[in-house]
């Protein structure tokens, strides 16, 4: 288990318990996901209906664009917290694989600033109903970047997990030992797999989201465009329902190790968790083709749940991937336990304060009514 | 050296960390001291009723939401990225010990965000009194998050002894927080208001009587903000450590940039008096861009003060520049530098297994069988993870070529191992005597002669005189 290069405990400990922890990186990983997934498909579905569409598709994609910039700024914000966690409990992986793909991993931050203010500038120019070339091509610009960014992450979360390709980076990269950070994790099995499948869910996420939008839409939007929107949210979540099962295939089958999908078997609430991963897509999908219309809000929550399955359960299932493929060369009860009581109830008390202060605030302006406008 | 160091050419890792950090504070100190003000400025133009004035402060808060939402967020993102790549070491110390901390400071983000969107996008449609109240709510998170980090780097450069069992609040309420809160409050107020001028004067060109209206109001934050920065920077330097104090008075750069401080600040009193103050129509984009100018150099060079009479330490009394704890060092001495890391461990049975043993440990004695060109790349592995945080090698950033440029190898492998006795503010050496052999022997194959002693200017003159 120590035949790889292994940063050693740190003195202080993990400041809460392994199980806490993860709860809390899984849950900040859902919260980042959501908005996360809109934008990632949402940018280049909106940029591909605006620079080629005309009537409702068109329309698809300026009520996408619209909301992007304030998903950008929650989607950023959520990944805080699984970040900090990983780093907590993972701290001899993420520092390595990171330094190790140091050169792109460290891009990510120079490519997000361009793609979001592309997104801005875009979504502005969208909003005055002038594009310019500028804007399509900040549009482009920042649909290809979130692509890229995405694949860095992919790159940095799947070398944390496999110490046989930091030797080989390092053997290739090595400046008397040191490192020069050119590199990507791209001799892993699981790297492109595992990206698709990313890929998938956020086509099916994208699609679930426009019919919340035509829907729960502050603008009024036209009965016309909001049976178009059903018609397109179902053929846009099947084919990101084929996704999901094509790259889900083959992550599975193809790419992750005998061992861990072994022991996945053997659980059976992991068991459980994988079968809602894989095929509980399928029923968001049944309901928007049944659903034709979704006339009563209330069915609108029922989709918008079922999606939520999706992504709960893709989250849960890949949080014990990630651990039993680090349990392999770390177990995770290598660090003492030296729990931080007082900030940590601090923390609680102030993450559910802000919840309800944050409700307070949605409420004001849900209660407002609604702004008349010209139906896009 | 328990983490793969990350070598960047020339400007070397952790110069990347002061580029961002700085690009960041450009636009922190903005987002904190301007969502204070536009909460203010917004509950006194509701209560007058002032049409006019919350015109303007719509259109600033747009400013303000393209600029500290988007590159603010990014760019303090990229801090982590950033430390977490040229600074691992430190990195996982500071997240071991303020988890909760940053876990704190995320809700106030989140606050942030929520609040910064919802008083900008429902200007006009929500009630006074609603707004307001959410524009407060901007404002406050946005300084409770500052205390936070600044608490959190405020111990890196003061932990007041801290030790494993003193705990969370102990580190954050350390002898360094309380004088930086007040500092960089006041640097918030007053580089927020130089915005406002820089905004102001563009867009409300054609409006004097507007602008000056608000040019005048916006003194008042500039005062105040002056007197939090000297009653902060006071406070920091009587609560600076020993080793910063000392720093502070013998290193001639800090001087001069200590001296540029505090200049250009009493510059920009007197500029504020005659022209916000005293003259607001003076305050014309030309004007109003050379004191933001001004306003970020001086924020530049105090931050960079602050950062730098950190040395040794990248935490104090913890951590040490060349990223090992300071505890470590007697073991390191003892064992060897290269022994001590799991990475140089590695490296050096790839590339010379003769002196790993059957254990996997490197035998500093048996580096008597290494050939001249082990000797020279062990030399230099020892470079990268000992001295490659602050030096380049041959050219760049304090580079060493330059820096040992017409030393002996006596001199050299002296400045070696008691290097800490010739510069206080240079960690220890932590390893052997005879990987200091290594260290000298690379050294002196990148050192350069003198320029003023070299040889072949002997020669020259004694062509000279023949």
């Amino acid at each position: 288990m120590n035949e790889y290069p292994l940063t050693p405990i740190d003195p202080m400990g993990l400041p809460a318990s392994v199980e806490f922890l993860i709860f809390f990186k899984t849950l900040g990983f859902v919260l980042h996901m959501i908005p996360m997934n809109i934008w990632y498909i949402g940018v280049l579905l909106s940029t591909i209906c605006i620079s080629f569409g005309k009537g409702h598709f068109r329309t698809v994609g300026i009520r996408l664009i619209s909301v992007m910039p304030i998903l950008l700024a929650l989607g950023i914000n959520f990944g805080i917290l699984p970040l900090l966690f990983t780093q907590v409990l993972f701290y001899p992986q993420y520092y390595t694989a990171g330094i190790l793909i140091a050169v792109p991993w460290f891009s990510v931050i120079v490519l997000l600033l361009f793609a979001y203010y592309g997104v801005y500038l875009y979504a502005h120019q969208v909003k005055k109903g002038s594009i310019t070339l500028l804007g399509y091509g900040t549009g482009w610009m920042s649909s290809v970047i979130f692509l890229i960014i995405g694949f860095m992450f992919t790159n940095n979360f799947s070398l944390m997990t496999n110490p046989t390709e930091w030797m080989n980076i390092f053997s290739r990269t090595t400046i008397a030992g040191a490192v020069s950070g050119i590199a990507l994790n791209l001799g892993d099995p699981t790297l492109f797999p595992r990206y698709l499948l990313m890929i998938g869910i956020a086509i099916t996420t994208t699609a679930v989201w426009i019919v919340v939008d035509a829907r729960f839409s502050r603008v009024q939007q036209s009965t016309d465009y909001c049976k178009y929107v059903n018609k397109f949210s179902s053929t846009l979540y099947t084919i990101g329902l084929i996704w999901m099962f094509g790259s889900g295939s083959w992550y599975i089958l193809g790419a992750l190790s005998d061992q861990i999908f072994n022991q996945a078997m053997q659980t059976s609430w992991v068991k459980i968790i994988f079968g809602l991963a894989g095929f509980s897509a399928i029923v968001p999908w049944l309901w928007l083709i049944v659903k034709s219309n979704f006339e009563s809000p209330s069915s609108v929550w029922v989709i918008v749940c079922l999606q939520l399955i999706v992504i709960v359960s893709n989250a849960i299932s890949r949080q014990w991937v990630q651990i039993a493929e680090i349990e392999r060369f770390m177990p995770l009860s290598r660090d003492p336990v030296n729990w931080q009581w007082s900030p940590l109830i601090v923390f609680l008390v102030l993450f559910i304060s802000s919840l309800f202060v944050i409700a307070w605030m949605v409420r004001r302006i849900v209660k407002l009514p609604p702004q008349r406008t010209t139906p896009v | 050296m328990h983490y793969p160091w990350w070598y960047v050419p020339i400007i070397n890792a952790p110069m990347l960390i002061a580029i961002v950090a700085t690009l960041h504070v450009w636009v922190a100190f903005y987002a904190v001291g301007g969502g204070m003000i536009l909460a203010y400025e917004t509950s006194i133009a509701h209560r007058e009723n002032n049409i006019n004035y919350l015109e303007y402060l719509h259109s600033h808060t747009h400013f303000f939401v393209l600029i500290t939402i988007v590159y603010g967020a990014i760019t303090g993102v990229g801090i982590w990225w950033t430390i977490a790549l040229a600074s691992p070491l430190a990195t996982q110390t500071l997240i071991h010990i303020f988890i909760f901390g940053w876990g704190m400071e995320y809700v106030f983000f989140l606050l942030e965000i929520v609040s910064a969107f919802i008083f900008y996008y429902y200007w006009n449609r929500l009630d006074p009194r609603t707004h307001t109240m959410i524009g407060w709510i901007y404002g406050i998170s946005a300084w409770i998050s500052l205390v936070i980090i600044t608490g959190i780097t405020a111990f890196q450069l003061n932990s007041g002894g801290w030790e494993l069992s003193d705990g969370f609040w102990t580190a954050l309420f350390n002898p360094q927080t309380i004088p930086q809160i007040i500092a960089r409050t006041g640097g918030s107020l007053l580089l927020a208001s130089l915005y406002i001028y820089l905004h102001a004067s563009i867009t409300l060109k054609n409006e004097p009587e507007r602008r000056n209206h608000l040019i005048h109001r916006s003194v008042r934050w500039v005062m105040s903000g002056t007197i939090l920065i000297v009653i902060g920077g006071i406070l920091w330097f009587i609560y600076l450590p020993e080793q910063g104090k000392a720093a502070l008075e013998a290193a001639s750069a800090l001087n001069v940039m200590a001296a540029l401080v505090t200049a250009g600040t009493l510059l920009m009193i007197v500029m504020t008096y005659f022209g916000p103050y005293k003259n607001p129509g003076w305050v014309t984009p030309g004007f109003a861009i050379i004191l933001f100018l001004g306003g970020l150099a001086n924020v530049t060079t105090g931050e960079f003060i602050r950062e730098a009479v950190r040395k040794p330490y990248i935490i104090d009394n913890l951590v040490l520049g060349h990223q090992i704890f300071k505890a470590q060092i007697p073991q390191l001495q003892q064992s060897g530098y290269l022994d001590g890391g799991v990475w140089t461990r590695h490296y050096v049975k790839s590339v010379a297994p003769e002196i790993t043993t059957s254990g996997g440990n490197v035998d500093s004695k048996l580096f008597a069988n290494l050939n001249s060109e082990q000797r020279i790349t062990l030399g230099k592995t020892l470079f990268m993870y000992h001295c490659n945080n602050c030096h380049a090698s041959e050219r760049g950033v304090s580079s060493l070529t330059s820096l040992t440029r017409g030393w002996t190898d006596e001199m050299i492998k002296m400045s070696i191992v008691q290097m800490d006795k010739f510069h206080y503010f240079m960690p220890p050496w932590s390893g052997t005597e005879e990987e200091a052999g290594l260290l000298r022997e690379y050294l002196s194959s990148i050192t350069l002669p003198s320029p003023t002693h070299k040889e072949n200017n002997s020669d020259r003159i004694q062509q000279v005189i023949k």
